[in-house]
């Protein structure tokens, strides 16, 4: 049986809109954020995705295993690429060296090394910020999106039915995964089992991995196959389907989609002039100078 | 226009693509008017997919060689699509976990609805209605997933009657209830039989179907139906070993047959000592949520064998985990053989106190039973001669004999749930907590294998979870009753079940064999099983 994530009829900004109308404002602002390396630019979108997370009415003990999680994946990956300089070549072509700082021991002849630039150091900021941003706003979503407004949500956004119902288990196919691990882990851990202390080579690793994963992904598809059962024994698919739930548009939707669109076409318009790309500031170029 | 018989079915014959042999043979069944028909059988002996031949399952979702004719009111369902044949015969499964869909209650019900294209407001008028008529309408806007295991059958019950078949079928729809709620659930669908619709009833729990005296009973054995006939005439042709019949009904005819060996429970086990496990004024919430157990305080000694009884949701569950170490009481402590549960690891409890987890899904993953048995003593670091003999053990008491290379992930759910028993016994654990053992198991499997795991030497204490009161009365020294996250009793069986109003309160009802043996226990002092039951009175008169 799938579950939902944890949503609450919330007072807050996210939730006074209509489902549909956030949607397309997050399609928009995703756009929008990739559309720009500027990290001026980028610390406009950030300020945006705080004040929605602000005005949340989420409590951070609610989001924190999410925000761990996540947070804790991007600031890993922007610190490799503060390390390694990857992905930054497309944006720059020259680097300024800020420091340099080489380790007093060599690992098989090859001496590890630190070369920190200011386009580098730039690059992995505004990464930080934009993945940041993108996060934050994605995290909100499942808290305040009504489970049983899924489907109508994507049928309104113009999707057919069938799509649309795929669309809502899907939604909640990711909590559903998280309860299932969870209660394989502890039928394992009552059996002796400790993930703790999973020892040897790689490939010996993911072979100790099999008591959780093999059962997780088994019962992954046992239960779709349940599901697809469950929903041809209720007639689903004879003909058009009625909606039990309805949406309607207000003035204050439509206006949140307008917002969005604006924003998109002239974050298009703005890029289309060569604004909003990679930029690193003076100050930094200077420290570099100084070096 | 001439009126159909609800259901014709001709020749029906039915061989599953991955086996040798026929699941059913040449099954003729005529249903000429709305009743209540129940199909009753031993686990293997073909109900389930007799049932699943009528709602169209079959061929359409399992497939294999598919023989005869079925006619739900007059129309040949064989070229039908699934979702037309859903529209004539509503099905409810044995496990409301498969069959619910939609994330509240009200959506789950108007889903079969809603795919028909009604309007709105006829969907709103028939989720009404059909709550109301299950009593769940306080259910209406709840999240599914929150629900208790009655509670979902019922909103999956809701679900179908809410589309107006004019034929129920229901698989083993009372597995998942407590005693209370099975009772109303076959009060309603006797209801539904008086007011027209024909309902087919797989239940191998004879005894409580037959309170609301179906007009008919089919009885199954190996693919083919033995007995077919009014419920009265049942007991000349059915095996009392194989489903569950009422306790006067398996007394009058275990009579006849040599007396039951006496059980030899928890063998060489003295009683007294420190505590096994104890919990100390326990209190515990999931997560920011509110409490859901109040101040728990409980022995277990050597020598008991006790069994847990309550409604769905009274947290029964939450309370044997914290046993474990699966869950930390939030106030007070566990401790198990006098260390605290926060300071130990789950692991190292589990070599202590076993624990079988209610469905075996969960924890099914080795590429033989052999394997799958092995790996807990395994992770136990026991000596490779040792964990042969423990597995070997297991699988015997579980009746698993010749299994051990066959794939776990392959067996049908019975024998995995017995796989998942074995995987624990084979840890050689000293104390036992099972939840629901019984739970998808037949009759004659569970009875044998809860005799086996009784008279298993090694174990120390036994504690079970069950909605099965017979369970209680047969197996258990002690009883403890929980309601509201608390122990409103804890005592011997003869005296915590003799409180009739209690047991109502918990929303259990007294069953046949309860009664029987309450009112011979002047003259018994003890409670038996009705097999037994028979032959002590006859001796002793």
């Amino acid at each position: 049986m799938l579950v939902t994530w944890r949503y609450k009829p919330r007072k807050s900004l996210i939730q006074s809109f209509d489902p549909r109308a956030w949607i397309i404002f997050f399609l928009c602002y995703i756009a929008c954020s990739v559309l720009f390396w500027d990290l001026r630019y980028l610390l406009v979108l950030f300020g945006m995705a705080m004040l929605v997370v602000f005005t949340s009415g989420i409590r951070f003990s609610e989001m924190r295993r999410a925000w761990l999680f996540i947070g804790g994946f991007v600031v890993f990956f922007s610190f490799l690429t503060f390390l390694t300089g990857r992905g930054g070549i497309e944006l720059y072509t020259e680097e300024h060296l800020i420091t340099r700082w080489e380790a007093g021991f060599t690992l098989l002849g090859w001496r590890p090394t630190l070369t920190v630039t200011a386009e580098k150091t730039m690059y992995a900021v505004s990464m930080l910020v934009r993945v940041f941003s993108l996060a934050s706003m994605t995290i909100l979503i499942p808290y305040s999106l009504n489970p049983a407004h899924y489907g109508i949500i994507f049928k309104g956004l113009g999707l057919p039915d069938k799509v649309a119902y795929g669309m809502d288990l899907t939604m909640r196919f990711i909590p559903s995964f998280g309860r299932d691990f969870m209660l394989t882990r502890d039928a394992q851990r009552a059996r002796g089992y400790e993930l703790e202390k999973l020892s040897g080579g790689l490939v010996a690793q993911v072979r100790k991995l099999a008591p959780l994963i093999v059962p997780v992904t088994i019962h992954a598809i046992v239960s779709s196959e349940d599901i697809i059962d469950a929903m041809d024994l209720r007639a689903f698919g004879v003909g058009p389907r009625t909606w039990l739930e309805e949406l309607h548009y207000r003035t204050r939707d439509r206006l949140l989609i307008g917002f969005g669109v604006v924003m998109l076409l002239v974050s298009i318009a703005l890029s289309l002039f060569g604004m909003g790309k990679f930029w690193v500031p003076q100050f930094l170029l200077q420290l570099a100078g100084a070096a | 226009m001439t009126v159909q018989p609800p259901v014709i079915i001709e020749n029906l014959s039915f061989r599953y693509r991955s086996r040798s042999d026929f699941a059913i043979r040449d099954i003729n069944l005529t249903v000429n008017e709305p009743q209540v028909v129940l199909i009753a059988g031993a686990s293997g002996c073909g109900k389930t997919t007799l049932a699943r031949c009528i709602n169209g399952l079959i061929p359409r979702s399992y497939k294999g060689e598919l023989t005869g004719k079925i006619y739900l009111q007059g129309q040949d369902i064989a070229g039908l699509p699934l979702a037309r044949i859903s529209q004539l015969v509503g099905t409810v499964l044995q496990d409301p976990e498969r069959q619910i869909l939609g994330s509240i209650v009200k959506n789950e019900v108007a889903f079969g609805l809603e795919n028909l294209g009604l309007s709105r407001s006829e969907i709103h008028r028939r989720v009404d209605e059909a709550l109301e008529r299950l009593k769940i309408a306080h259910l209406r806007d709840r999240q599914t997933h929150y629900l208790s295991g009655g509670e979902k059958q019922k909103v999956a019950l809701a679900g179908v009657l809410a589309m107006k078949p004019s034929i129920l079928l229901l698989d083993e729809p009372l597995a998942s209830l407590d005693p209370a709620s099975a009772q109303e659930a076959l009060q309603v669908i006797r209801d539904l039989a008086n007011e027209g619709m024909t309902v087919l009833m797989v239940e191998h729990r004879v005894e409580d179907v037959l309170r609301i005296r179906p007009e008919r009973v089919l009885f199954m054995k190996d693919g083919v139906i033995q007995y077919d006939g009014d419920p009265q005439h049942l007991v000349e042709r059915v095996d009392y070993r194989e489903v569950k019949l009422p306790a006067p009904m398996i007394m009058e005819l275990a009579i006849k047959d040599a007396p039951p060996p006496p059980l030899n429970i928890l063998p060489g086990v003295n009683g007294g000592g420190a505590p096994l496990v104890e919990f100390k004024d326990v209190a515990f919430g999931y997560d920011s949520g509110p409490e859901v157990l109040h101040g728990i305080n409980l022995q277990i000694r050597r020598g008991d064998v006790i069994a847990v009884l309550g409604p769905n949701g009274a947290g029964k569950t939450t309370l044997v985990k914290h046993a474990i170490g699966l869950l930390k009481p939030k106030r007070g402590k566990v401790l198990i053989n006098g260390q605290d549960t926060h300071q130990l690891s789950v692991a190292e409890i589990a070599s202590t106190l076993g624990y079988v987890f209610q469905s075996p899904s969960h924890m099914l993953f080795a590429p033989t039973v052999y394997d799958e048995l092995a790996f807990g003593p395994n992770n136990l670091k026991h000596p490779e001669e040792e964990i042969r003999k423990e597995v070997s053990e297991a699988i015997e008491i579980v009746n698993l004999q010749g299994y051990e290379q066959t794939p776990p992930l392959s067996m049908s759910f019975g024998q995995q749930k017995r796989v998942s028993i074995a995987a624990i016994l084979a840890m050689r654990s000293r104390i036992l907590v099972m939840d629901e053992p019984t739970a998808g198991q037949d009759y004659k499997n569970y009875m044998n294998f809860m005799n086996s795991i009784l008279e298993m030497p090694g174990f120390e204490a036994i504690l079970f979870i069950t909605h099965d009161l017979d369970m209680a009365v047969i197996y258990a020294n002690r009883v403890l009753l929980v309601n509201d996250g608390q122990v409103v009793a804890d005592g011997k069986p003869a005296e915590v079940l003799a409180d009739l109003e209690r047991l109502r309160q918990c929303r259990l009802l007294p069953t046949s064999l309860l009664e029987t043996n309450l009112k011979y226990f002047p003259k018994t002092q003890q409670f038996f099983r009705a097999e037994a039951l028979t032959h002590v009175l006859a001796s002793g008169n």
